[in-house]
């Protein structure tokens, strides 16, 4: 198997990968250089492609715009919210649906559907769902005397119900995970353990979460990434304005709006990488924390 | 092995070249547009002649009905013609359509005509790339008389007209009505309000905390129709030589007061959730909705067995005063001389009166000619429709929307500052000053 490298086996490789690369290429690789080079273009005559000025003054000016600001505290409050509710839950629902249940291949394939399922389309049945007057949400919390909560229409209340349909939405994605690594767990421990008498919860938190942390810490790092990116849950939720008065503009929205709304692609381009910036920063945290806490 | 390496590798070059030879062929008929001598012997104007087939590309945004009505016209256009097609290409939603002309132009393969917003214009203009079309209007043998040229709405002429330039022709032009409903107003003893005070009064009858109806819907898009307000209360929005906004003034505030005024008594709502009042008002849950006539479909769709319904011209402040909205046809410079006359020529038969009528009585648009308005079809079509009348009563207080480059930033800031206003996030003194202060920021990078 383990054959010596010479220059036509790399190229042979090269020529199979070559499909792969030229795709990534053309709609990965150039657009992340272009759109750093263009973060630069401070005068730019889009339709004739010439660039007149290059300088900072694009980053200067979304570091000076609230609206900027207001996108990434909204997006954080979004990483927040959405993040560690997601993962505890679906860190629970996995573990039921690990157990000897009725019906385990039905609750499975039912947690699942919301991820596979147009982000669109679920956000017109949530719309319904948390509509004021004729809601289910507000209908369902009616019967403990809450009166009715502007979900949608309430700029306090926007960023929650993101933040409800968002952790909804990502359950299914996040239980396969765990459920592939729970199975991964020898069951040998646990036996072992009932043998010295630990309760459930004991086995839960010494062999359970302590096995699971690499599953843990993988999941973390693609919720917190994909999280930072939403986009589509607020164009869809909110019938294409990003909330009322702009209460749950997020990042990738502000981007959105300064590219093709505006046409000004330095703006975006300068957006797009700070975002990139701060997700960067993120994720090399988590991986130092993950190398020290995560037994693999 | 080998040989099959090598038919890969052909493959794959091959499908390279395809796709970058794609571009190269748009360009192929554009040299022989100067060839065509002129036949009458003028000496000015247009001196171009179609003397063979010539099919166009007519870029647009209508969709379900309207998509229909338009194919059915431009199929009567096509028929008229000895060589002139003109291919309909729908383009989605008006979203898609400025994205697809704006990466078109950047890709140089833009269609001979498109649907565009005034704004849209503005910023194509700048660019030089639509085609002055004076000149087709004023040429002797393809062009308008005075008559047929003043006949076209006023307000739309000049909407399309740029430092005296004829850039586009109007298309589907709609306006914002008052619709109300008939079984509340007739309960409370209401007539359709022609005042502000009228309006603020109609509303707080109509509201009824028990049935949870609110008097007044107003759409979400408010920063759109905002000028509007401003207007009404004697204001100025934006002054379009100077690129200057002006709506942070006493008579902007007396706007804004008024429509915060009914929103804290709790008289009037925005559509929020429900994304276009037309739904909440067909269902009864507000008496009166000031929205779009292009909405007229659906409105008749929501009420559809829950309400009956009726529709008057806005209500005055001050002045009266109403925007007239939606999207006129422009020619692209980058067509050939046969190319651009051939679109003149449907432009011409898109807003002939027969076309026109067709057009309204179809859709709800307005018709674009004064002559039109006389028709006997148009006529007896609005006796048995009237609210599809109403729009055209309101065409002396007409105005079109500010156009200036950056309109769209500019609309959204101001949305969102008069929506936090009314939403309760600010007061108006504040809401009023920022979204000037925003609105303003906007025009200036924009420039």
């Amino acid at each position: 198997m383990n054959d010596t490298p010479t220059i036509g086996k790399t190229l042979k490789a090269l020529l199979y990968l070559a499909p792969a690369l030229l795709i990534i290429g053309t709609f990965n690789i150039y657009p992340i250089i272009k759109s750093f080079l263009m973060s630069f273009y401070t005068d730019y005559d889009y339709f004739k492609d010439i660039v007149n000025e290059r300088g900072l003054s694009n980053y200067s000016y979304i570091f000076q715009d609230p609206e900027f600001w207001l996108s990434m505290k909204n997006t954080m409050i979004f990483v927040i919210g959405v993040v560690p509710i997601s993962i505890i839950l679906s860190l629970g629902i996995a573990v039921l649906l690990n157990q000897k249940i009725k019906f385990r291949g039905f609750f499975r394939t039912v947690y699942f559907i919301p991820f596979v399922t147009s982000v669109v389309a679920v956000s017109i049945v949530w719309r319904w769902i948390f509509h004021t007057q004729y809601g289910l949400l507000n209908h369902f919390l009616g019967f403990f005397g809450v009166s009715p909560i502007k979900w949608l229409s309430d700029p306090q209340m926007a960023m929650p119900a993101l933040i409800i349909l968002a952790v909804w939405k990502g359950l299914g994605y996040n239980i396969i995970i765990f459920l592939a690594g729970l199975q991964n767990i020898n069951q040998q421990y646990y036996l072992a353990a009932k043998i010295d008498g630990a309760s459930s919860w004991q086995r839960f938190k010494n062999i359970t979460v302590p096995l699971l942390s690499s599953t843990t810490f993988f999941i973390s790092i693609i919720s917190i990434i994909n999280s930072f990116k939403v986009f589509d849950e607020v164009f869809a939720l909110f019938g294409g304005q990003p909330g009322p008065a702009n209460s749950a503009q997020t990042v990738v929205y502000y981007i959105f709006n300064k590219f093709y709304g505006e046409w000004d692609f330095g703006v975006a381009s300068a957006a797009a990488y700070a975002l990139f910036i701060v997700i960067f920063i993120l994720t090399l945290v988590q991986l130092y924390v993950g190398k020290r806490k995560v037994n693999y | 092995m080998k040989r099959f390496l090598l038919l890969a590798i052909t493959a794959i070059l091959t499908f390279a070249l395809a796709a970058c030879s794609n571009g190269s062929t748009a360009k192929t008929n554009s040299s022989n547009s100067e060839k065509s001598d002129s036949k009458n012997g003028q000496t000015s104007g247009i001196t171009t002649t179609i003397d063979k087939p010539v099919t166009i590309e007519f870029w647009h945004a209508m969709t379900g009905h309207l998509g229909e009505t338009l194919q059915k016209m431009t199929d009567e256009f096509n028929n008229s013609q000895e060589n002139i097609t003109v291919k309909l290409v729908s383009q989605g939603n008006y979203g898609d359509l400025s994205k697809k002309v704006m990466a078109s132009a950047k890709a140089r393969t833009l269609p001979v005509m498109s649907q565009a917003y005034e704004d849209w214009m503005t910023q194509y203009i700048q660019n030089d790339l639509i085609t002055d079309l004076t000149p087709y209007v004023q040429d002797e043998k393809y062009g308008w008389t005075d008559e047929e040229y003043n006949d076209i709405v006023k307000v739309f002429r000049d909407a399309n007209t740029w430092d005296g330039k004829l850039y586009g022709v109007p298309f589907n032009k709609s306006t914002e009505i008052l619709y109300y409903n008939t079984d509340m107003f007739k309960e409370n003893n209401l007539e359709a309000p022609t005042t502000w005070e009228e309006l603020r009064n109609a509303a707080q009858k109509l509201t009824n905390k028990d049935k949870k109806v609110v008097g007044l819907g107003l759409e979400n898009s408010i920063g759109t129709s905002f000028p509007t307000w401003v207007r009404q209360a004697g204001g100025t929005f934006l002054d379009e030589g100077s690129n200057k906004i002006m709506f942070d003034s006493p008579e902007g505030k007396e706007a804004l007061e008024f429509l915060n005024g009914m929103m804290v008594d709790g008289i009037a709502r925005l559509a929020g959730e429900d994304e276009y009042m037309s739904n909440p008002f067909g269902r009864g849950d507000t008496g009166i909705y000031i929205g779009s006539s292009a909405g007229i479909p659906f409105v008749s769709q929501a009420a559809e067995g829950n309400i009956n319904w009726s529709a008057a011209p806005l209500p005055k402040g001050k002045v009266g005063a109403t925007s007239f909205q939606g999207t006129n046809i422009t020619v692209f410079s980058s067509a050939t001389d046969e190319e651009k006359l051939a679109a003149w020529e449907y432009l011409k038969f898109m807003t002939s009166k027969e076309q026109t009528v067709f057009w309204a009585k179809e859709t709800g648009y307005i018709p674009v000619r004064t002559s039109a308005l006389e028709d006997p079809t148009w006529k007896q079509y609005i006796e048995e429709n009237p609210v599809y009348g109403v729009g055209q009563l309101q065409f002396e207080s007409g105005f079109y929307d500010p156009r200036p480059v950056g309109a769209f930033d500019m609309k959204n800031v101001v949305s969102k500052e008069v929506q936090s206003v009314l939403l309760g996030q600010k007061k108006v003194d504040q809401g009023l000053a920022d979204a000037a202060k925003g609105a303003q920021d906007a025009l200036d990078k924009a420039k």
